[in-house]
């Protein structure tokens, strides 16, 4: 549908089986090719938002429509299409350190491959070369026959991303994908992504915790607020003001990854 | 110094520590006295076993060659039993595992037939195989595969269990089904436990194949009782000295492969 955003929130609502409301009535649009950050404190409801849009998390009230597919009227084989769609990165990586650094790219492909090929081992070679290109993006091919769990922390997190651009997504949605990491080793990641969102023009949704990251790499910010959408704007355009809004309290050293190079 | 806090009160626990040890007395006479424990019937027959053991020394060292045989039939038993009964173990451990099996309703069934099968000595099944497809090493096998289905399959699926199961959220997410989250997070996580509870259970199984002949499926063990049921005690030293050998040795190979997997 060229008319629909990439991923559209219609009065989405999360209440977790505990009662916990993750996401309060959220509205927003977000055209294709962005990279948006989406800021707010621990519990604030960035997660739950990101897992709304690949079903991760149940959507109770409203509805998400990524490329105008309805996710909570997706069930079985059509949640798995839509979650192919959709290449997510996690903070602590999630990938299987016993299995090799191809391996885990591969597991991109698990909605695409017959599972009895997969069971075998015998994926097909455009798959494989597809793997290969995925790691390429994130400077990765020579490590490709090496054990997931013998790289650092930050190539571990260019395989999760490599595995997410394996999947050949519409949408990259990454859950904190820095805050594992040291100041070096985030900028370098946040310069994956950016660069991975122009060349490719995968929309692209952040979840942040440093917000001078977030202002530096974002083109649009969102902050949220107890499931809330309290922020809407321009990256360059948030000020001191803004954030303490957000969070509800003044910016802290803690909150700046610059400050954390200097300690 | 800031106050501390009163110690708690002791009665309570010297008590119940009376009373445990009250009730573990009570336990081992009535144990005693049921059984007939009685240290005159053991003294009193000090000599006969003097005789026994003087028929079974030396041992009838000629009488090996003729235990060759049967030993490797003890040793196939209990290899088939472990083979045959760790593949079936690995789908029913992963079933059995709470947090992994697709369905409630399968889980409960799965767990409880475990359990029973669990409760069942494996002499027991050993004469139910060998009343049903006749005596031999083919009713051992059967045996040991059971008992071997029972606790692969219950060590494993706790294996499972404990797992890090953020791993299978990043499988789903790229839009795997159940088989395949199985495959590439819970099973990469779960193998090395699981190969380990195998060579386990083969140390299990070649001691427990030793004695299946005595109920008649197949092995030494039922060249043992045909020894003793003709007092030939000095080749039953010889059969015991000969399966402590082989066993010993298999156990020490299996748990150094064991300390090198986990």
């Amino acid at each position: 549908m060229a008319g629909s955003p990439a991923i559209r929130f219609r009065q989405a609502s999360v209440v977790y089986p505990s009662g916990v409301r993750g996401l309060d009535r959220l509205d927003l649009d977000i055209p294709h090719g962005d990279l948006v950050v989406i800021v707010g404190l621990s519990g604030a409801g960035k997660s739950t938002m990101l897992r709304a849009v690949n079903g991760l998390v149940t959507i109770t009230g409203g509805d998400v429509e990524v490329e105008g597919r309805s996710v909570r009227s997706s069930r079985g084989k059509a949640l798995r299409e839509l979650r192919a769609g959709a290449g997510m990165i996690f903070q602590d990586y999630r990938i299987v350190r016993r299995l090799s650094v191809l391996q885990n790219v591969l597991v991109g492909r698990v909605a695409r491959v017959p599972t009895w090929r997969q069971l075998i081992g015998m994926w097909p070679k455009e798959d494989v070369e597809l793997a290969f290109d995925s790691l390429d993006r994130v400077g990765l091919v020579d490590r490709a026959y090496v054990k997931a769990g013998q790289l650092s922390g930050g190539q571990q997190q260019r395989v999760g991303i490599a595995r997410a651009l394996a999947q050949k997504p519409s949408v990259i949605l990454a859950d904190e994908p820095v805050a594992s990491l040291d100041p070096v080793t985030s900028r370098r990641v946040m310069e994956d992504l950016r660069r991975i969102n122009q060349d490719l023009g995968i929309t692209t949704l952040v979840n942040l915790h440093f917000l001078d990251l977030a202002k530096e790499y974002a083109e649009r910010i969102i902050g949220l607020s107890q499931g809330r959408l309290v922020f809407d704007g321009a990256g360059g355009d948030v000020t001191e003001g803004d954030f303490a809004e957000i969070y509800g309290r003044h910016m802290t050293a803690d909150d700046v990854l610059e400050a954390q190079v200097a300690l | 110094m800031s106050p501390r806090p009163e110690a708690p009160a002791r009665t309570r626990r010297h008590l119940l520590t009376a009373a445990a040890v009250l009730f573990v007395l009570g336990l081992t006479v009535w144990s005693a006295n049921g059984i007939g424990v009685s240290l005159v019937e053991l003294f009193s027959n000090l000599g006969r076993m003097g005789r026994l053991i003087d028929d079974s020394f030396p041992p009838a060292w000629s009488f090996w060659p003729r235990l060759i045989k049967p030993l490797l039939e003890t040793l196939q038993i209990a290899i088939i039993g472990t083979i045959f009964g760790s593949i079936l173990a690995l789908p029913l451990a992963i079933l059995a595992a709470r947090t992994v099996s697709p369905s409630r309703p399968l889980y409960w069934l799965n767990r409880n037939i475990m359990n029973v099968l669990r409760t069942m000595p494996d002499l027991f099944w050993a004469m139910l195989f060998a009343s049903a497809v006749g005596f031999g090493p083919f009713a051992g096998a059967l045996a040991l595969t059971v008992f071997t289905v029972a606790v692969v399959s219950k060590l494993t699926s706790e294996s499972i269990e404990s797992i890090d199961m953020k791993l299978t959220e990043a499988v789903r997410a790229s839009g795997g089904n159940w088989l395949e989250t199985v495959f590439f997070s819970v099973l990469p996580q779960a193998l090395p436990q699981y190969v380990s509870y195998v060579l386990y259970a083969l140390e299990l199984n070649v001691r427990a194949s030793t004695v299946l002949g005595l109920v008649g499926a197949g092995g030494i063990g039922m060249v043992l009782n045909t020894q003793r049921t003709t007092f030939q005690y000095d080749r039953v030293t010889m059969i015991v000295l000969f399966v402590f050998l082989v066993v010993m040795l298999i156990e020490q190979l299996s748990a150094a492969a064991r300390r090198r997997l986990v």
